[in-house]
């Protein structure tokens, strides 16, 4: 049996490049990451009211969200379960039922098969339609709008797997109230990558900043890069942390509050908003997330496949289509409790950025695809890559949950990220997958003494 | 865009307008992106929205809030597009990808304003980057025309991109 877990050694700093092309290795995800993991669904603002669904996946499996009458969420598998076909071949919409185009079954918006075409005429009547619902995913759970499914009965609850990183989370969940909102259309765009690398690359790679997007920060000469030199000559990083050591989930912080949105050119609007709200940040959240995380440019990872980034102000989601192939989702996300103009301003420098045809987005896609595409020769798929960078250069930081390294140019969060790949690819079941918020408990009393 | 008439133009106005359609798709072939920013208008509004698929019965309006676009760009921001193209540092163009832009279905009217013309075409753009990798993507134009020191230029372009998935890993191209 192929030893699947042995693809990455020395705790996350070396990888076997047969993991990014290795369809028995995907296979193999399918079954231990995706079929076992929380996954993101849906934001709970993109299907206000009952009858309001959203079509999306879960590993490769085609996922129907509806909004239930009593306001509950469901997700039910695609497809029809007389001859498989697919039911829905919308995005999202709102509909009282979903009409299979092949012999007209229809389900309800709880999944219940409602109506069966000459159910007298050809099935006797005997059909007992109680046994061909929709399947439901078995679990759905939300977190301050944020809608996670899981295939798995045997998983930790959501808020067991989100840990520790929830009070990280809350920079943006719960900063103000009425919480979050995305904006926008999907953008949806297909890359020829394996979908370990998007994340990666988002997770901990600030290396890449300065080098892979050069083109684009000589053009965009207004935006301020915290400390990125064109051509990563330089790097000033004083204040930024790489945070990890959280059940797989990590965090790239800068710490000042306002750089998250230095970005945006003419931002003084923004800046002004940042400041009339920061005390009710702080009340909320205490000073050390509502001075130092708050309005920071933040980079999150819910593991396995969702990012985004509060400040730069983009949402995503990778669905794996093969070990080679992924569509990337992506939106603008903003503060429900954030003006119009502001929100329109958000999406607006997040479509120019990181959007389809984003001034930075467009510089990553083909160093993606070519890392994977040069691990599927022969033998080039025998050798290893590297996360090796600072390693050994982290530990606690007094008031904050994690392990934390110094800088956002570390390579510590993609070693978590890679270690916590490990444990689920070499585990048979939950039972066998280490839980670890680092630190835990150091955070919550540092927290308490800090504010 | 102004409402649609179907008055024609004079033929000479016609064939420097299309003539002007297949010059600008060469200019843009050809890399030579100052000579195309000369052609848009001061004005110049070019933009392409996102779309989702949606059933023909579907009528909650928005369920997200606002649409979102892939370009929705006045002069200066095509012109950052261009000098992000220019610095000689992004990696993805270089060497260069050879893209042929092939318009066609174009039909010109006469706008409500004198000297303005409403023209439909559909653009197939043709990129041949690295290797055998070949990507072909489609979209439906309608753009506003003005004549301005008697050289057509373009003010307005909608863009109706083909594709719900954008089947490159990026789109460092006009259209």
């Amino acid at each position: 049996m192929t030893d699947y877990a042995g693809l990455v050694s020395a705790a996350g700093a070396m990888q076997r490049r047969q993991m990014y092309a290795d369809p028995a290795v995907y296979e193999q995800e399918l079954e231990r990451i995706f079929g076992r993991c929380w996954l993101f669904l849906v934001h709970e603002s993109q299907i206000p009211q009952p009858g309001d669904f959203f079509r999306t996946f879960m590993g490769e499996d085609d996922v129907l969200v509806v909004r239930q009458k009593d306001r509950s969420i469901k997700a039910f598998l695609n497809t029809c379960t007389h001859r498989g076909n697919r039911l829905c071949r919308a995005d999202r919409g709102n509909a009282k039922a979903f009409a299979c185009n092949y012999h007209g079954w229809a389900f309800g918006a709880d999944g219940a098969l409602v109506n069966v075409p000459l159910e007298k005429d050809a099935y006797f009547s005997e059909i007992d339609k109680s046994r061909f619902g929709l399947v439901e995913v078995e679990q759905v759970a939300s977190y301050k709008g944020l809608v996670f499914g899981c295939f798995d009965r045997g998983a930790p609850s959501l808020a067991d797997y989100l840990g520790d990183m929830k009070w990280y989370l809350d920079v943006w969940l719960d900063a103000l109230p009425g919480g979050s909102v995305l904006l926008g259309e999907a953008q949806k765009v297909e890359i020829p990558t394996n979908w370990k690398l998007p994340v990666e690359n988002v997770c901990g790679d600030g290396y890449h900043l300065g080098w892979a997007h050069a083109g684009a920060m000589k053009a965009v000469q207004s935006m301020d890069f915290s400390g990125f030199t064109v051509g990563n000559a330089s790097v000033d990083l004083e204040g930024g942390l790489s945070i990890a050591g959280l059940n797989g989930h990590s965090l790239l912080a800068t710490l000042d509050g306002v750089s998250g949105y230095s970005f945006y050119p003419d931002n003084g609007d923004i800046m002004r908003w940042l400041e009339a709200n920061r005390p009710t940040v702080i009340e909320r959240l205490g000073r050390v997330r509502g001075e130092k995380f708050w309005g920071s440019q933040l980079n999150f990872t819910i593991f396995p496949n969702l990012q985004f980034l509060p400040g730069l102000n983009w949402f995503r989601v990778y669905h794996p289509k093969g070990p080679g192939r992924i569509e990337q989702w992506t939106w603008a996300m903003a503060e429900q409790a954030m003006p119009e103009a502001i929100k329109q301003r958000i999406l607006d420098n997040q479509l120019l950025t990181f959007g389809p045809a984003g001034l930075f987005d467009n510089d990553d896609g083909d160093n993606l695809a070519a890392c994977t595409e040069q691990s599927r020769g022969w033998r080039t798929r025998q050798m290893d890559v590297y996360t090796n960078m600072a390693q050994g250069h982290s530990g606690r930081r007094p008031g904050l949950p994690g392990d934390i390294a110094v800088g956002v140019v570390s390579e510590h969060n993609q070693r978590y990220f890679y270690r916590r790949w490990q444990e689920h690819m070499a585990a048979a079941d939950w039972r066998a997958v280490p839980q670890y918020n680092l630190n835990s408990l150091h955070a919550a009393e540092g927290l308490a003494h800090a504010g | 865009m102004p409402a649609e008439t179907h008055a024609l133009l004079s033929i000479d106005q016609h064939l420097a307008l299309t003539q002007t359609l297949y010059r600008e798709a060469r200019l843009l072939d050809e890399e030579r992106y100052a000579d195309w920013l000369e052609l848009l208008a001061d004005d110049v509004h070019y933009r392409m929205p996102l779309t989702a698929r949606r059933f023909r019965a579907d009528r909650s309006a928005a369920l997200a809030e606002g649409p979102g676009y892939v370009f929705d760009d006045d002069k200066g921001r095509l012109g950052l597009r261009v000098q992000r193209l220019e610095s000689g540092l992004v990696w993805a163009e270089d060497p260069r990808n050879r893209v042929r832009r092939i318009v066609s279905n174009v039909e010109i009217y006469r706008a409500e304003t004198d000297g303005e013309a409403t023209v439909h075409s559909v653009i197939e753009v043709h990129r041949s980057r690295i290797d055998a990798q070949q990507r072909r993507l489609t979209a439906g134009r309608t753009d506003l025309w003005r004549l301005e020191g008697g050289s057509w230029r373009l003010v307005q372009r909608l863009i109706q991109f083909d594709h719900p998935v954008v089947i490159d890993s990026n789109l460092n191209v006009f259209f």
